[in-house]
C-alpha cells in the first residue's frame, strides 16, 4: 500500500499557524506592557493646576511674560505648577516631553509638600544642542502608584516653531 | 494573434464573486477616506485639514488608474496599451500630487521643496534596487510590473495617507488620555502595527480577489506583500528624512539627520521593515489562494496580517529597549539591533519563501511533464528540463539573442511565458483551485503557444 502523498501546502498553512501563535503571545506580551504601565481604574478625578507656561529666565530662575502656547526654538520656557490644590498624601511629579517621547525637564517623584518649593518645571535642551528642537512639547503631572505614575492629573500641550 | 494572456482576461459579464467582495471593498474604503477626511478638517488642524484634501485627491487618482489598469487588460493590444499610458500619467500626478503635499503643506516652509525633492531622489534608486530584487526572487513565474508596481504605488500613495489620517486621530486621542511613557509607547505601535499594517494589507487583498490569475500561491502573495512594503517605505523614508532635516538644520545636523534616516531605513529596513512585514500579509493570503475550505483561507489570511502586526509592533514598542551610543560602537549597535528585532521574522519570512518556491518549482515540472505527455505540442518532451530550470530558461533565451537578436529574445521569452502560465493553469486545476471555467484557458494557451512556436521557426 502507498500512503498518498503530503500536500506541501499544507505544511505551508501549518508553518504559518505556527508563526501566528507566537505573534499572538507578542502581541499580548504587548497588551501586558500596556497595562502595567496604564493599569485601568486608576481615574481619582483628581487635578493639579498647571498655572501656565511661560518664557524663563535661567540666570533669575523667574518667568518672563504671559502664558502662552508656543515658542520660538531660542527661547527658554517653563511650566509654573501649583502644588497646593493637591493632597498632602500622594507622590506626584510633572515632566516635560519633546516631540520625540523624551523626558527634557522634570521635578519629583515627592509629595506636594516636597515639590512645594519647585513651582517651576523648565524645558532644557538636549545634551549637545544649543536650542530646543521644534514640535510638539507635553507637560504632564502624574500621580504615582507603587512606585509608577499611573495617572496624569494635569497636561498641557505647547508648540516649538521651526 | 492577441499577446494578451488568456490567464488574464475574464469575459465581462461572468465575473466570480470575490469581484463583488472587491468592490464592497473598495466602496467601504472610499466611505472610510471621505468620512475620516472630513473629521480631520473639522476637528485637526488646518495642516492636517489639508493633508486630508489633498490626500484624497492623490487617493481618488490611484484608484482611478487602478480601475483603468485592470480594464486594460480585458482589451485588444492596442486599446490595453492606450490604457495604460492613461493610468501611467495619472499615476504620476497622483505621485506628484502627493509629493505636493508633502512639499508645500506639511515641510516646505521649514525644509523647502528642494530638500523634499532630494530625499526623494535618494530613495528612488534604493526602492527600485529592492523591486528589482524581488522580481529577481519570483523566478518561476514572474509577476507583472503592471502588477509590481500598482503594489508599490498602493503602499506609496494610498497607505500613506489612509495612516497618516487614522494614526493622527489615535495620537491625538493618546496624549491627551493616557501617561506618556511605556505606555503611551506601546498605544503608538499598537497604532502602527494595526493601522498600516491594515492599510497596506488592503492592496493585497484586492489583488488577490481582483487579479486571482496572477495571484497564484504564496510566492505571489510575499512579492505583492513586499512590494506594497517597499513603496511605503518609500514615502515615510522621504516623509521623516524631510521632517527631521527641518528639526535638525538649525543646529547644522540637518543632512546628517536625513542621512541617517536614509540609510536606516533604505538600505539596512530596505528589506527589514516593511517589505518584511506585509510580505507575511501576502503570505497568509497566497496560502489561503491554495487551500480547500474557507474556514482555513480566513485562518491563513488572519494569521497574515497577525504576524505582520505583531512584527511591525515589536519593532515599534520595544526600540527603546535596544539604546544606541553616541559613539563608534553605535554604528554596530544599529546593526544587530535591527538584525535581532527583526531579523527573525525576515527569517522565518524566507523559509515560507523558499519553501513556496520550492513546491512551486517541484509542481511546474510535474504539470511539465503531463502536458509534455498528452503530446498536444505546446510543451514538448525536449523542453521539460529547460522550462524547470529558470538557468537554463535563460541560457535559452541567450541563445535565441544570439541567433536573433532582441526580437527572437523577447518571442522566446514570451514562448516561455507563456508555457508557464499553461502549466500553472493546470496545476490549479488539478487541485480545483479555480473559479472560473479551466478548460477554456488552457486551451487557447496551448493554440498561442502552438502559433508562437510556428512565428519562431520561420
Amino acid at each position: 500500500m502507498v500512503a498518498a502523498p503530503v500536500d506541501q501546502v499544507r505544511t505551508l498553512y501549518r508553518t504559518l499557524l505556527v508563526y501566528a501563535t507566537a505573534s499572538i503571545l507578542i502581541l499580548i506580551i504587548g497588551l501586558g506592557e500596556f497595562f502595567y504601565f496604564e493599569p485601568p481604574g486608576q481615574h481619582t478625578g483628581l487635578k493639579a493646576t498647571i498655572v501656565g507656561v511661560y518664557q524663563y529666565d535661567p540666570a533669575t530662575n523667574s518667568v518672563i511674560g504671559p502664558d502662552k502656547n508656543a515658542f520660538p526654538r531660542t527661547v527658554d520656557f517653563t511650566a509654573k505648577v501649583d502644588w497646593s490644590t493637591l493632597p498632602r498624601n500622594i507622590v506626584v511629579d510633572a515632566r516635560w516631553y519633546d516631540g520625540f517621547g523624551n523626558v527634557v525637564g522634570s521635578v519629583g517623584p515627592g509629595t506636594p509638600k516636597d515639590l512645594a518649593s519647585h513651582t517651576l518645571v523648565p524645558v532644557h535642551p538636549p545634551t549637545g544642542f544649543h536650542h530646543n528642537l521644534p514640535g510638539h512639547y507635553i507637560f504632564v503631572v502624574e500621580r504615582y502608584e507603587g512606585g509608577v505614575p499611573v495617572e496624569v492629573i494635569a497636561r498641557r500641550v505647547v508648540q516649538v516653531e521651526r | 494573434m492577441g499577446t494578451i494572456s488568456p490567464r488574464q482576461a475574464k469575459p465581462l459579464g461572468h465575473r466570480p464573486p470575490r469581484f463583488a467582495i472587491a468592490l464592497g471593498i473598495a466602496v467601504a474604503l472610499a466611505l472610510v477616506l471621505v468620512a475620516s477626511s472630513i473629521l480631520n478638517y473639522i476637528y485637526l488642524d488646518t495642516v492636517a485639514g489639508r493633508t486630508s484634501l489633498y490626500g484624497l485627491l492623490a487617493i481618488a487618482l490611484v484608484a482611478l488608474v487602478t480601475f483603468i489598469a485592470v480594464r486594460s487588460l480585458a482589451r485588444d493590444p492596442a486599446e490595453r496599451h492606450r490604457r495604460f499610458v492613461r493610468a501611467g500619467v495619472l499615476l504620476g500626478l497622483a505621485a506628484l500630487v502627493w509629493l505636493l503635499l508633502i512639499d508645500v503643506f506639511v515641510f516646505t516652509s521649514s525644509a523647502g521643496p528642494t530638500v523634499a525633492v532630494i530625499c526623494a531622489l535618494t530613495c528612488l534608486p534604493t526602492t527600485a534596487f529592492g523591486l528589482f530584487f524581488l522580481r529577481f526572487l519570483d523566478r518561476n513565474e514572474t509577476e507583472p510590473w503592471r502588477l509590481v508596481l500598482i503594489a508599490a504605488a498602493w503602499g506609496a500613495v494610498v497607505a500613506t495617507s489612509l495612516v497618516i489620517w487614522a494614526e493622527s486621530l489615535w495620537q491625538a486621542v493618546a496624549i491627551r488620555t493616557l501617561v506618556p511613557g511605556p505606555g503611551l509607547e506601546a498605544s503608538t505601535a499598537f497604532s502602527a502595527g494595526l493601522l498600516e499594517e491594515l492599510a497596506k494589507g488592503i492592496a493585497v487583498v484586492l489583488l488577490f480577489l481582483v487579479m486571482r490569475n496572477e495571484f497564484d500561491d504564496v510566492v505571489d502573495g510575499i512579492i505583492y506583500g513586499a512590494a506594497v512594503g517597499l513603496g511605503f517605505n518609500f514615502m515615510e523614508s522621504v516623509s521623516y528624512m524631510t521632517n527631521l532635516y527641518a528639526i535638525f538644520a538649525p543646529e547644522g545636523v540637518g543632512s546628517y539627520a536625513a542621512g541617517f534616516q536614509w540609510y536606516a531605513r533604505q538600505v539596512l529596513g530596505l528589506f527589514f521593515g516593511h517589505a518584511t512585514y506585509t510580505a507575511f500579509i501576502g503570505a497568509g493570503i497566497g496560502i489561503a489562494r491554495q487551500l480547500p475550505d474557507i474556514r482555513r483561507k480566513l485562518m491563513a489570511i488572519a494569521g497574515g496580517f497577525i504576524i505582520a502586526i505583531a512584527a511591525h509592533f515589536s519593532w515599534d514598542a520595544w526600540l527603546t529597549f535596544f539604546p544606541i551610543e553616541k559613539s563608534s560602537l553605535g554604528i554596530v549597535e544599529i546593526h544587530l539591533r535591527t538584525l535581532i528585532m527583526i531579523g527573525p521574522f525576515t527569517a522565518a519570512l524566507l523559509a515560507l519563501l523558499f519553501l513556496g518556491l520550492h513546491i512551486e518549482s517541484q509542481a511546474l515540472a510535474d504539470q511539465f511533464r503531463k502536458e509534455a505527455a498528452i503530446g498536444s505540442g505546446a510543451i514538448l518532451p525536449e523542453e521539460v528540463t529547460i522550462l524547470s530550470v529558470p538557468w537554463q530558461r535563460f541560457q535559452q533565451r541567450l541563445r535565441a539573442l544570439q541567433r536573433g537578436g532582441l526580437s527572437a529574445y523577447l518571442r522566446v521569452a514570451r514562448l516561455q511565458s507563456l508555457q508557464i502560465d499553461l502549466a500553472m493553469e493546470r496545476w490549479h486545476r488539478e487541485r480545483g483551485e479555480l473559479d472560473t471555467p479551466p478548460e477554456s484557458a488552457e486551451d487557447l494557451l496551448r493554440r498561442q503557444v502552438i502559433a508562437l512556436r510556428q512565428q519562431l521557426a520561420t
